[in-house]
């Protein structure tokens, strides 16, 4: 079932400088209980998208326009009381520093009780007690003293969870969890993956996952967004991006992955760095880094389609599409059986 | 690997013996009183040969840039002996320090904060060849530039500021600072950890290229385990103040012998879904403790599945050769990897108790 459903989306900010145009045509949908994830490097437009839809952006320096149907209701024209019902509610997000998303002068209970009484008439006592089950359901060890603590009494990976339990609490259909792992240590990273896959299990709730990292997309994503540029380069499922991409910024990013090439052999880098989202290049936005790139690739924008008419597996490149599959096979499908 | 440095030979130019950097915590403003210790290296010992990489990996809070600073003096280790191409500079200071500063320089994390703000690229990069009181003004100019070409940048740049440049840029314009004085051993402590895979991938093939063509000595730090096996010769694992593995990173990475850095190793996520979905990942439970009071005998037996009571502990296990390079410190190795079956093969019922 179609939880989320994004079209067109941009996001312009007027800046000193000129117009930074940080979403440029967006569009994506999220299902029911599954989970989106959206790549790239940074600067292309991941985290913005997200605050997009979360309406996070000061409107007074922001252009937005496109829309993010959710639940027949369009989030981007919802007055900002009705948004704010939505918010913490059936929508809730992650950020992805624990260190500096929670307030360091209220408890931990504090805050978790707020977010239950601003969305439920419900009394201090079950409040409470809704933020003990929550703390227990993510793991934190002596939940009931924990209440009392300051945030700053955890640790990177249990604020983390904290955060989460706050996010989870009034079991929202949506979880936007922006980069939430990218502060913590691998061993640490894994748990809180773990945590999320079980809490998704249980609670239903569908994940939009921010990240830069292809191994946690790899672990958990059930369809791939990747983004080039303020602009959406490719999706599809997680096997078709990983097993059979279709756009050369998607091979660049696999390639350029120390755990993928072969031992001993140099890295294969993209070349240059993302362009300024001021002045972004003409035609393909990637042209520019991209080995395959022709005229047609400078002077016009590749449409953003299916590879096959009817496919869900999309892609934004001016290569034939047996080209394409066949350098995909070529480059990737060898890298991908040594692993 | 290997054969990445046909130089690889067995000279050691780096030898680290007991290494020991405990930083003290004291309490009031006028007579300070020591409180306790913050143990952040505790007898760490290595060799790393001329031409070689030594990778160091582990989680935060492990002591490896502690490490890294006091190999380079940036800090006065407070115990144990360094000795750099046959010299021990453990207690060196003014101008003999000075004298071995011009073989060891380092490449720092942050491409944003370690390079002045204030002052344009050349002068950054030509800092160290003033200091060490090499060649005049025109020469250290062309210096500069042949050294912004080796690194693939554009020679015409000299007079920029660091502003001007992306983040993959900045690092390279580290990495021909830490090169303008021909240095013997680089120490590069998580270079690659703020920059984008793209961009990551073109700097340790940069480095790589560079340790190739002038014969370099790394000690690379990183906390990406995918990251240090590519660029390392031999792999140390380091676990709160103490190396706990050490071999090459074959050894380390197909058949690791430490629960930690199977554990780690088993963290980290595949960028392939059938492997990454297929495997059982060793979820290591709780937090790593605090330095401060770290845990008796083997450090790491409050969160090890083959914990083993009255022996973990208690006794604390050395790092010892397990069959040519490898070294481990543990009582109980693992036996077999992946890591099918964490209890021990004769025990259980302890073993499985901790789990």
């Amino acid at each position: 079932m179609l939880l989320l459903d994004v079209r067109d989306l941009k996001t312009h900010f007027r800046t000193d400088d000129g117009v930074v145009r940080a979403v440029d045509g967006v569009s994506f949908q999220v299902e029911k209980g599954k989970t989106l994830a959206i790549v790239g490097e940074s600067g292309c437009g991941k985290s913005v998208t997200c605050m997009t839809i979360m309406g996070l952006n000061s409107p007074r320096n922001s252009v937005i326009t496109g829309e993010a149907i959710f639940k027949d209701r369009d989030l981007l024209k919802l007055p900002s009381e009705e948004l704010r019902k939505v918010r913490g509610k059936e929508i809730s997000m992650i950020f992805q520093d624990p260190m500096t998303s929670l307030n360091p002068v209220y408890t931990i209970g504090n805050q978790l009780i707020e977010a239950v009484r601003l969305h439920e008439k419900v009394g201090k006592q079950a409040a409470s007690r809704r933020a003990l089950e929550m703390l227990k359901a993510v793991s934190i060890p002596r939940a009931e003293t924990r209440l009392e603590d300051y945030p700053h009494q955890f640790s990177g990976g249990m604020r983390q969870r904290v955060m989460i339990a706050m996010a989870l609490i009034n079991n929202p259909d949506l979880l936007i969890a922006d980069e939430p792992t990218t502060a913590l240590d691998v061993t640490t990273q894994a748990q809180i993956l773990k945590l999320m896959n079980e809490l998704q299990r249980d609670f239903g709730s569908a994940i939009i996952l921010v990240t830069h990292d292809l191994g946690v997309v790899a672990e958990t994503a059930d369809d791939v967004l990747v983004m080039y540029a303020a602009k959406p380069a490719e999706e599809g499922s997680y096997s078709e991006i990983f097993y059979q991409p279709e756009h050369p910024y998607t091979w660049g990013l696999l390639s350029s992955l120390p755990r993928l090439a072969a031992q001993g052999s140099d890295l294969k880098p993209i070349p240059g760095t993302p362009p300024s989202l001021l002045n972004p290049p003409s035609g393909c936005r990637f042209h520019l880094r991209c080995g395959y790139s022709f005229d047609r690739c400078v002077s016009e924008v590749p449409e953003y389609v299916g590879v096959e008419s009817g496919s869900e597996h999309q892609v934004a490149c001016h290569l034939e599409h047996d080209f394409r599959l066949t350098e995909s096979k070529r480059l990737i499908g060898d890298m991908m059986a040594e692993v | 690997m290997v054969e990445s440095n046909g130089a690889r030979n067995s000279q050691p130019l780096l030898e680290v013996e007991d290494l020991e950097k405990h930083f003290p915590i004291t309490r009031g403003v006028i007579f300070q009183k020591e409180i306790g210790r913050v143990q952040a290296v505790d007898g760490v010992s290595f060799t790393v040969n001329k031409g070689e990489t030594l990778g160091v990996v582990g989680e935060s809070g492990c002591g490896k840039s502690t490490m890294a600073r006091c190999i380079m003096r940036l800090l006065d280790s407070t115990g144990g002996k360094i000795v750099f191409d046959g010299k021990d500079i453990t207690n060196l200071s003014g101008k003999d320090l000075l004298r071995v500063r011009r073989d060891l320089m380092m490449v720092f994390q942050d491409p944003y904060a370690s390079l002045n703000p204030h002052k344009r690229v050349g002068a950054i990069i030509g800092e160290a060849l003033q200091v060490h009181k090499i060649g005049n003004a025109t020469e250290n100019r062309r210096r500069v530039q042949e050294l912004l070409e080796v690194v693939g940048l554009n020679p015409e740049h000299y007079n920029r500021f660091p502003h001007e440049f992306s983040g993959g840029q900045r690092q390279r314009i580290g990495v021909a600072r830490a090169l303008a004085i021909q240095p013997k051993l680089i120490v590069c402590d998580e270079p690659v950890s703020a920059l984008d895979v793209s961009v990551q991938a073109q700097i340790l093939n940069l480095l790589k290229r560079l340790q190739r063509e002038f014969d370099l000595t790394y000690v690379f730090i990183a906390h990406d385990l995918d990251v240090v096996r590519h660029i390392s010769d031999r792999v140390a694992v380091m676990y709160l103040g103490k190396i706990v593995e050490l071999g090459t990173g074959e050894d380390l990475y197909q058949r690791p012998l430490h629960p930690y850095a199977g554990a780690l190793l088993s963290a980290v996520p595949i960028p392939n879904p059938n492997v990454a979905r297929a495997r059982k990942p060793i979820v290591l439970e709780g937090d790593v403790p605090s330095p401060i009071n770290p845990p008796s005998a083997c450090r790491f037996h409050p969160r090890c599945p083959r914990f083993q009571p009255g022996r973990c502990d208690v006794d604390e296990p050395q790092l010892e050769l397990h069959g040519g390079e490898h070294q481990v410190a543990c009582h109980f190795p693992l036996e077999t990897w992946p890591m099918a079956d964490l209890s021990l093969p004769a025990a259980g019922s302890a073993a499985a108790s901790s789990s």
